[in-house]
Parts: C-alpha cells; sequence; structure tokens
C-alpha cells in the first residue's frame, strides 16, 4: 500500500486532493486512491462549467476492478480539464498529484477549506 | 492456443449436405433484391476432425468440477449427477417445440407441475413461475411482481433496502425495477443492524432483499424482528436464495414470512453450470402476490385430467422471457430432488455446514476468520495478515492454482470493517473429508510460503496453462474479435510460441 | 447417498474437530420456533433405476417428437445439429466449469466465447458483440433499455410484427421506466412504412424492427435505417431465426444500431422452450452502455496470447445499482454449443443450409396454394415462414396433419385477433424436411 502525500496541499476524506493558486482550485486523487484503485483504465468527461457543492461527485473512475465516485473538495465552477488524463487514464496511477490532475475549480468560498485535511492529518488518517 | 480462424484452410468441410438441395428453385425467386447478401459471410474452413481435436484441447484448458473442489463461496458447485443429463436428454422432451399443441406435450407440463409442488413444500411458498433464466433474472421477476403488487393498490413506493453485504445483482436488480437502493449496514456480528433497519424502513419502501444465510456465510438470528419491522410497514420480504444449501429440511423462508423467493436451481438443486449457466431462477410467491406472477404458469384440469398453460390474468407483470422456462434445467432439478428425498436434502445442508464448520475450525489459526462465530454453509476468513509481508489475497488465490485447485470467491463480499481482504469458502455436501484436508493443507502451505518467500505467490500462478493476465491492457486495446486482431496484426507482433501453445 | 461421500463417522469426527458436540450448535442462531419440526413432505428418495423408469414413462406423454416433422416455428426452429457439438459439448470441462473468474484456468471457455463473438460479428456485421444475453425476448428488452441509456429520451417504436412473446418480454421490463410505447402497425405483412414516418419524431430513442419478422416477411432495413437516423433515434433490428443470416444482408451493412438475435438456430435443441441463447451486436462508440458479459483479447506475463472478461467495470458486481443491466449467468453452455455449431457449418455449410431453409420453404408454399385450399394471406417477400389463408377450418387441417406424424403451424388467430387473420396457418420449414415430407404435406392437405 502506498500513501504518499505531498505538503501544502488540502485533502479530503473522500481521498481527494486540492491546490489553492489565485482562487482556483486544481484538483486530483491521491496517492492511497490510486493504489486502492490499481490499473485505472477509464474517467468520465467531465462539462466544463459544471457547478458543485463540497463533497457532490464531480466524476466517476473507473479501474479494472473497481468503480469509484470523485468527489469535488470544494463548491465551485469547474473551469478547465485536464483531457490528458481522459485519452490515457493511466497517467493518474503515475503521477497523481502531477500530470494526473482531473479539474480545475473556481473557489467560491474559501472558508470551506477548513472542512479539509492537511498533508498530515490525511497521512495518518490513511495510515495502514 | 490457436484460433479456429486460423486452423482454418478453404476448401474444408465440416458439415454435410443431404442431395436434393431444391436446385429447381432459383434464390432470386425467395429473397428480394433489397435483402440478399452480395458475399458469403466468412466464418472459418475447417474439417469436423479439425474441429474434434481443436475443442478437445481447448477443454483441457478448462477445470471443472469433475476435476476438483471449487470452493467458490454462495456458487454452490455441487456434483452434478449424469442421470439427471440423460433423463434431461430424452427424444420426446428435447424435440418438444415450445408451441406444440398441449395435448403433444402433457409429459412436459407434468413435470413443470410437479416441480412446482415440490419447490412450494421445500420453501413453504404458495406458488412458483418457472420463466426466469437466472438468479439475477429471477430478482428482477420478484421485484418487478412487489411492484406490480403496490402500483396496483395504489400505494406507490420508491425504495429497495439492501444490506451492504448483498450480491452486486441486489442493488442491480432494483435499479432495474426502477428503485432506489438504499443500503443497511450489518452489525459487529456480521447481520442486518436492526436498529438501523427500523430507521431506514418506512412507507416509502418497497421492502428488503435478505440472503439467508447472509454473504459472509451467517445466519441472521434477527430474522423474526425483521420480519415484523419491514411487514410492519406495509413492505415485502425478498428472499435470495443463492444460499438455500444450507436451510434444506432445516428452515423454509416461506414460514420465516418471506413473500417472494428466487432459488437458483443451477445451485443448491445440483444442475451444471456450464462456464456461466444456463441454470434457473425460478421465483415463489405467497398466494397474495400469485396474480402478479408472470404469464403462463402451469395448471391441471381435474375433470379432464389434462394439464394446460393457464394464463395468470390481466394483473400478471407480463413476460419476463419467450416460452415458458429453461426446461431442460427443470427436469435436472427435478430427478435431483426425488433422488434425495427428505432425508437426503436434510443430509445436504447438514453435511455443508459441518464441512464449512470444519474448514473454518482448521484454518482460523492461519487466516482470521470475519466473525468469531460458526458459520452455515459457508466461511469467510481473510487475507489481511499477509499483506505485511506484501502479498494480497488474489496472490493466495492465485498460488492455490498451482496446487490444482480452483482458488475460493475473493474480495466478495466487501464491506468494512469486518470483510475486507475476505476468502469465501463454500465446500459443498459432495465435497469429502479427505478432499478439504487437501485443501486446508494447501492452504496452510500457502500461508508458510507468504512468510518465508512472497515473491512466488505475487508471481503466481507458474503451473497452469497460462500465468497471470493483463487486464488493463484488455480494456485499452478492445480487441473484442479476431477482426480486431486483424486490425492491429502488425502491432501485436505475436511469436508464434505466443498463439501456439 | 451416494452424491454425499461424508460417513456418519466422519461427521463425529469433523464435529469434534470443529468443537462442538452435536449439529445443533451449529445451527443454534436459527430460530427455533421457526424450524421445521418434520421432515419436507416430498417423496422418499427414488434409486437411480425407479426415477429413470419414472421420468421414461413421462416422457412417453408426451409425443414422439423426434419423428415428428415440424411445420411450425414462430421463434423456435428445428434444425439438424452435427453429433459432434453434443459430443464435444458434454465433455465435463465444458459442462461443469464455473464462470470464467480466473482465466489461468478457463482458457477453453474463455477462447471459445471469443471465437463465438467474432463469427457472431463477421454474420452481423457489428463490431462489438455481447454473446449471452438468456434469450431473444430479454435481449431485446436490454436493447431498448440500451437505447433509453444512451439517447436520453423516453419514447419507443415497437413493430406489431415482432414476436408477440419478446414485445410482451419488452413492455414488462420496461414498465418501471414508464416510456411512451408506440405500436407500429404493418401493412401488407411488413412495418408500414408511411406510418412509420408519421410517428417518428425528435422525441424517439429508438425503433425495434424484427427482421424476418413474426409473419416471416422481409423487412427493407436499409430502408427503414434511413428514415430512423433522419430522427436521430436508433435503429434496434431483432433476429429470431438466426439461420437467415447466412443468405441475408447482414444487418451491420444497413445500418443497425443495436441487433438482438435469438441464436437458437445455431446447436441448440428445441427443449421445449429453453435455454436458448441470444447475442447483441452493436457499434464500437457504444461499449460502455453494453450489458452482460463480454471477452477480450490481451496477453500474459509470459507474452502469450491469453483471453479475458473484460470492460467489467459496468457489470453488476462492480458497479451495483449503477451496472448496465443485472445479468450474472448468462447461458454460457449455449455458446460453445454455437461456436462448436458454427466452426462445423463454416462459410459454406451455413451458406448452403440457410439457402436450403428458405428453397424449401418457398417449395411448400408453391405446393400449397396449387392445391387451391390456399391463398397468401399478404403478398410480401418471406424467408423461411409464411401465411396462408385457409378455405378450410384450420383445426381440422391441424388434426390431419398431427395424425400424420407433423407438428402443425402456428394458427395466427392466437396471437394476432384481426378478421383478416382468422382461419390464417404460420408456416416454417427448415432443412429438416425433404422433398417427399413436403409432398405428403401438400397431399394430405389437398384431400
Amino acid at each position: 500500500m502506498t500513501n504518499k502525500v505531498i505538503e501544502n496541499l488540502y485533502y479530503a476524506k473522500s481521498d481527494e486532493w486540492l491546490k489553492v493558486e489565485d482562487g482556483i482550485g486544481i484538483m486530483g486523487i491521491t496517492d492511497y486512491a490510486q493504489d486502492q484503485l490499481g490499473d485505472i483504465v477509464y474517467l468520465e468527461k467531465i462539462e466544463k462549467g459544471k457547478k458543485l457543492k463540497q463533497g457532490e461527485t464531480l466524476t466517476t473512475i473507473e479501474s479494472v476492478k473497481a468503480v469509484s465516485d470523485v468527489k469535488t473538495p470544494v463548491t465551485g465552477e469547474v473551469t478547465e480539464t485536464n483531457v490528458k488524463v481522459i485519452e490515457d487514464a493511466s497517467i493518474i496511477n503515475k503521477d497523481p498529484y502531477g500530470e494526473g490532475w482531473i479539474a480545475k475549480i473556481k473557489i467560491e468560498n474559501n472558508d470551506e477549506l477548513k472542512n479539509l485535511m492537511s498533508a498530515q492529518e490525511y497521512s495518518e488518517y490513511r495510515k495502514e | 492456443m490457436k484460433l479456429i480462424f486460423e486452423k482454418s484452410i478453404k476448401g474444408r468441410e465440416g458439415y454435410s449436405l443431404p442431395h436434393d438441395l431444391f436446385n429447381d428453385i432459383k434464390v432470386e425467386e425467395c429473397l428480394p433484391e433489397y435483402a440478399i447478401s452480395k458475399d458469403k459471410k466468412v466464418l472459418s474452413e475447417v474439417s469436423e476432425v479439425d474441429v474434434v481435436r481443436h475443442f478437445t484441447k481447448l477443454s483441457k484448458l478448462n477445470y471443472g468440477i469433475d476435476d476438483g473442489l471449487y470452493p467458490l463461496g454462495s456458487c454452490t458447485m455441487k456434483y452434478n449427477p449424469k442421470i439427471n443429463e440423460k433423463l434431461a436428454s430424452l427424444s420426446n422432451f428435447i424435440y418438444a417445440h415450445p408451441l406444440a399443441p398441449e395435448e403433444t406435450v402433457q409429459g412436459c407440463l407434468e413435470i413443470a407441475y410437479d416441480l412446482n409442488k415440490l419447490l412450494c413444500e421445500i420453501t413453504g411458498m404458495d406458488e412458483y413461475t418457472m420463466a426466469p433464466a437466472a438468479g439475477a433474472h429471477g430478482e428482477l421477476t420478484g421485484i418487478l411482481i412487489m411492484r406490480k403488487y403496490f402500483v396496483d393498490r395504489g400505494d406507490i413506493r420508491h425504495k429497495m433496502l439492501i444490506p451492504d453485504s448483498a450480491h452486486g445483482t441486489n442493488p442491480a436488480s432494483s435499479a432495474m425495477g426502477g428503485f432506489q437502493v438504499v443500503e443497511v449496514k450489518s452489525n459487529e456480528k456480521g447481520t442486518v443492524d436492526l436498529k438501523k433497519l427500523a430507521e431506514l424502513m418506512d412507507e416509502d419502501t418497497v421492502g428488503l432483499m435478505l440472503t439467508n444465510p447472509n454473504t459472509v456465510g451467517l445466519y441472521d438470528e434477527g430474522i423474526e424482528e425483521i420480519e415484523r419491522i419491514v411487514h410492519g410497514k406495509g413492505g415485502l420480504l425478498y428472499y435470495d436464495g443463492a444460499n438455500l444449501n444450507a436451510s434444506l429440511g432445516i428452515i423454509r423462508p416461506g414460514d420465516a414470512g418471506f413473500d417472494v423467493v428466487h432459488l437458483n436451481l443451477h445451485k443448491t438443486f445440483s444442475t451444471p453450470h456450464g462456464g456461466g449457466g444456463p441454470g434457473a431462477g425460478v421465483i415463489g410467491v405467497k398466494k397474495n402476490l400469485i396474480p402478479y406472477l408472470p404469464t403462463p404458469i402451469v395448471a391441471f384440469d381435474s375433470d379432464k385430467k389434462k394439464y394446460y398453460l393457464s394464463d395468470t390474468g390481466e394483473k400478471s407483470i407480463g413476460m419476463v422471457r419467450a416460452f415458458w422456462s429453461n426446461f431442460s434445467v427443470l427436469v435436472k432439478t427435478y430427478v435431483w430432488i426425488l433422488s434425495m428425498g427428505p432425508d437426503g436434502l436434510y443430509n445436504t445442508s447438514e453435511t455443508s455446514i459441518i464441512n464449512a464448520n470444519y474448514v473454518l475450525a482448521k484454518l482460523k489459526n492461519y487466516y482470521k476468520p470475519a466473525y468469531d462465530r460458526y458459520c452455515g454453509h459457508e466461511c469467510t476468513v481473510t487475507g489481511r495478515e499477509y499483506k505485511k509481508y506484501g502479498v494480497k489475497t488474489l496472490d493466495i488465490a492465485k498460488r492455490i492454482m498451482d496446487y490444482g485447485m480452483h482458488p475460493p470467491t475473493i474480495y466478495f463480499p466487501h464491506f468494512e470493517p469486518y470483510a475486507e481482504e475476505t476468502i469465501m469458502i463454500e465446500p459443498p455436501e459432495s465435497e469429502s473429508k479427505e478432499i478439504l484436508d487437501n485443501f486446508i493443507d494447501i492452504m496452510i502451505n500457502i500461508s508458510d510460503e507468504a512468510k518465508t518467500n512472497p515473491e512466488l505467490l505475487t508471481t503466481a500462478p507458474h503451473n497452469t496453462p497460462i500465468r497471470r493476465t493483463n487486464d488493463a491492457l484488455a480494456i485499452k486495446r478492445a480487441i473484442l474479435t479476431y477482426d480486431d486482431e486483424l486490425k492491429l496484426k502488425d502491432e501485436l507482433k505475436y511469436q508464434e510460441k505466443d498463439i501456439d501453445f | 447417498m451416494r452424491y454425499i461421500p461424508t460417513t456418519e463417522e466422519q461427521k463425529k469426527e469433523m464435529l469434534k474437530i470443529i468443537g462442538v458436540s452435536s449439529f445443533e450448535a451449529l445451527i443454534e442462531s436459527v430460530p427455533k420456533n421457526l424450524r421445521l419440526k418434520d421432515k419436507l413432505n416430498i417423496p422418499k428418495a427414488m434409486s437411480e433405476s425407479e426415477l429413470e423408469d419414472k421420468i421414461f414413462h413421462i416422457a412417453k406423454k408426451n409425443v414422439d417428437f423426434y419423428s415428428m416433422k415440424p411445420l411450425l416455428g414462430a421463434g423456435a426452429y428445428r434444425h439438424f445439429i452435427p453429433e459432434a457439438v453434443k459430443f464435444l459439448l458434454q465433455r465435463e470441462e465444458f459442462w461443469t466449469c464455473y464462470t470464467p473468474y480466473q482465466p489461468e484456468l478457463s482458457q477453453g471457455t474463455l477462447q471459445s466465447i471469443f471465437e463465438y463473438q467474432s463469427y457472431i460479428s463477421r454474420l452481423t456485421k457489428m463490431e462489438v458483440v455481447i454473446p449471452s444475453i438468456y434469450d431473444g425476448a430479454s435481449a431485446t428488452a436490454e436493447a431498448a433499455l440500451m437505447s433509453l441509456r444512451l439517447t436520453h429520451k423516453n419514447k419507443i417504436i415497437i413493430s406489431n410484427l415482432l414476436h408477440p412473446h419478446y414485445k410482451e418480454t419488452v413492455k414488462t421490463y420496461l414498465a418501471p421506466h414508464e416510456p411512451e410505447i408506440i405500436d407500429l402497425p404493418y401493412k401488407n405483412g411488413l412495418v408500414d412504412i408511411e406510418k412509420l414516418k408519421t410517428l417518428l419524431d425528435e422525441d424517439v430513442a429508438s425503433v425495434i424492427i424484427q427482421n424476418p419478422n413474426f409473419f416471416g416477411g422481409i423487412e427493407n432495413m436499409a430502408e427503414i435505417s434511413e428514415i430512423v437516423h433522419s430522427k436521430s433515434a436508433l435503429l434496434i433490428n431483432v433476429i429470431v431465426e438466426s439461420m437467415s443470416l447466412g443468405t441475408l444482408k447482414a444487418p451491420g451493412e444497413m445500418e443497425v444500431d443495436i441487433v438482438a438475435g435469438n441464436a437458437q438456430s445455431f446447436g441448440m435443441d428445441l427443449n421445449y422452450g429453453g435455454p436458448y441463447n441470444a447475442y447483441l451486436g452493436t457499434r464500437k462508440q457504444y461499449t460502455r452502455q453494453i450489458p452482460g458479459r463480454i471477452v477480450g483479447e490481451t496477453v500474459d506475463v509470459g507474452g502469450k496470447r491469453v483471453f479475458v472478461m473484460t470492460l467489467r467495470a459496468r457489470e453488476q458486481d462492480i458497479r451495483r445499482e449503477r451496472a448496465t443491466s443485472n445479468i450474472c449467468t448468462n447461458h454460457n453452455l449455449n455458446v460453445i454449443a454455437a461456436n462448436i455449431f458454427l466452426s462445423l457449418m463454416g462459410t459454406e455449410g451455413l451458406y448452403q443450409i440457410s439457402l436450403l431453409n428458405t428453397k424449401s420453404a418457398h417449395y411448400l408454399e408453391n405446393l400449397l396454394l396449387q392445391t387451391g385450399k390456399f391463398e397468401k394471406a399478404f403478398d410480401c417477400p418471406f424467408y423461411n415462414e409464411f401465411l396462408l389463408k385457409s378455405k378450410e377450418d384450420i383445426s381440422t387441417i391441424n388434426k390431419k396433419l398431427l395424425e400424420n406424424n407433423f407438428i402443425p403451424p402456428l394458427k395466427i388467430g392466437e396471437f394476432y385477433k384481426e378478421e383478416n387473420l382468422k382461419n390464417v396457418l404460420l408456416f416454417a420449414v427448415t432443412e429438416v424436411l425433404s422433398r417427399d415430407n413436403l409432398n405428403k404435406v401438400a397431399k394430405i392437405l389437398s384431400e
């Protein structure tokens, strides 16, 4: 089991990470999540402009033997999606925090970040 | 192994034609221009000898129940008696056309009618439909019956309660039946959490689908309270009969208050699995639900002394398949029940329960049981403690194959916190103590290997016709026909040894 | 009991090892007041020989179907099945094995399924083939549900010449989704194309057409296809007599979107209605929405070409309530039967037998018309089934045929209540009827 975390990111209990840059949140799934899923083969397309509340389902991710909902870590509107992972979902396995990012969301309410965990907290939460 | 297409040689024949091909009639006189195919559809051209050798060789790459144990939980892979096969293939049955006049098929109708009576007695229900072709098909049928019952009363309900331990077909069937699935968590004993059930059961809920014993192999001792809670709010109780092998002659779902029951004839009732069917998922109901059964059912006219197909009426849900049933499967079931008799059925459940508990007792020091209690006809242990050696439950399963045995069910059921990395073992009554001891020895060996030589497990199997498969590549490349493969011929670059083994 | 090896002695041993004094301790959690107090009230165990006697005796209450020549089709067709099919099928490795979840022990099953998918793909010219739904009716229903998912629309047009059991099944499956179901009437024994044009609109998810239809007529699927697609609906082509694929144009060539086909004619006995098998065929772009198991090709760690169940995330064990279908166990053994059958038939054999079916059917129709006792119900082309209106009472005719060892044709009035279909029979002819048989039929009916 792997459980790598990156400092200075926010983490959700449902295993998503969030990087905040100028009011935009870039998100993806954590190293733990990609390891649990196994070989990821498909990510369902996300519509740009989609508006969601914190915790709602953004998209579905499929591996060989599992299906999982990806939740949005913050309330907001989807401004951009990563075309590369739609074409080749295995990038998420290889580089979940970098090339494997999933979507960019315009953060509506910064207070919501309080509901997320720090790298240390998440690392503890997902300890074996 | 080489595909039949790769053995094809132009001009070879595997068929024979009668002399008279009606050459006096021209095809243009028969078929309109807009419909005739311009070219022959290309299949393959091989001789009968080629075909026999091809499929004989293919069969040897398989493992069947006559080879050995299939300890698959909730599958009840028991011995398929040979007399069942003989009697199901009598020529008066196999050549019987489903729409032939009723007076010509009295034998078929008699068997279906008698089987109905037997199944009602065995399960405590009032009438069975033989229409559903598989368990999931039965679930859908049963759910549609439940739905129609409420619609008929003007009481439209939207939700179905399903335990977290349920087989995937339960929620899938409920969704097909138009219901929203509400999950009921299991308690620390592995059975339905009665408090949660009482909270969730309301008048917008059609009912509860329950497998009993459940998929971790445990009888739910709360069954009477469950019945009170569900019926108390006007709901119906559905029995998933996949695990009936633990109850024959002991308890009947009808007596426990279930309104709808499905049976898997290819599980409990010994009909062969065929690599994934055909079986049958017959549905039994209580009296008040009979009007909703799919049409027709077999009835007996005591005046004319004739069996006939009776329309269930305007409240029927309709039909769930063409014609009447998977008839040959019914014959095998009928013959099995008559071979066993009441003592044999009780012996079946008694032996399978003893088998499962025996395996559990012998393995529990090596594989922690999911729940520390006696089980029904199947037991669930976990491979959790081998994770620290880098060994997953999957690796354990693959290693079992190296010992010449089929692995048990893995990763199902899966619900936190107890049922994780699960290994679900069902040794049916047709398995002897020696086979079980052999299986136990293998499992103990493997637990040793996990500690001393984990790589042997993570790279297993080694002794099977093929080794671990690249399932992610199968999805990515999606080669679903030989023509798909031909399109990628240059990319694939198979060598002789890769395809001719 | 010969199927239960464990002796009473061994049971005692095992109970001791489990750590209980009696079996009762193991079933303690089964509420005592619900348990059976007496033995089940079913007949005592019969010996193998007694059972054989009993079932032989029951079988005799059927007519001797083997020696009866069928003039009855309507969704189930007697074809000759070469002996090698049954011989090979009965190998225990095919007959008794489990679902191929462990590919390392199941290459026999998996490769057979892949070969069958390939055959059906070539016969139907559809890119993606699902090898097994229970039967043609449930396959048609799955196709209908698939069309709702793909289009997000809620109207379906169904031909009145779809097999009545199939139509009933589609309605039963669709009921919870409450779509609008529109009947498409027929004209002259074929789908009423003009009516179809008026019934189609942008809200229609799919149009379901059986070809050849229940009356035996051959629809012009290319023409229908254009009309259906002009309103962005999907065309579902139902095939009930798959033997027709040997000579008729492939659905894929006519831009059909989904094919639902009864495969019974490919190596399956009539068996009083089942089990048969059905395939679904569709376009590659719809792959994610297909129901049921499908086999794909890949490699193992040693580089061998191998076959596995694939695209499983659609299925019920993984996707549960969001699965494309609840189907789990299907009719796999019949897939193997069909695979063996098609391997023996081959390109030539299937073509020749398919051709023979339509020629002998036309021969019989001609003969019967010549007797002067029948006239065509409709004037449309047919494959191997046709309707004839009789001048005599059809019950009498059928009685005569039965007495002469023929399974009589279907009285179409049992399914269609139109006045003009009273006293009309649906004849089916396959290659199991020789010219002599057909001459005899005409002779009997001309008297």
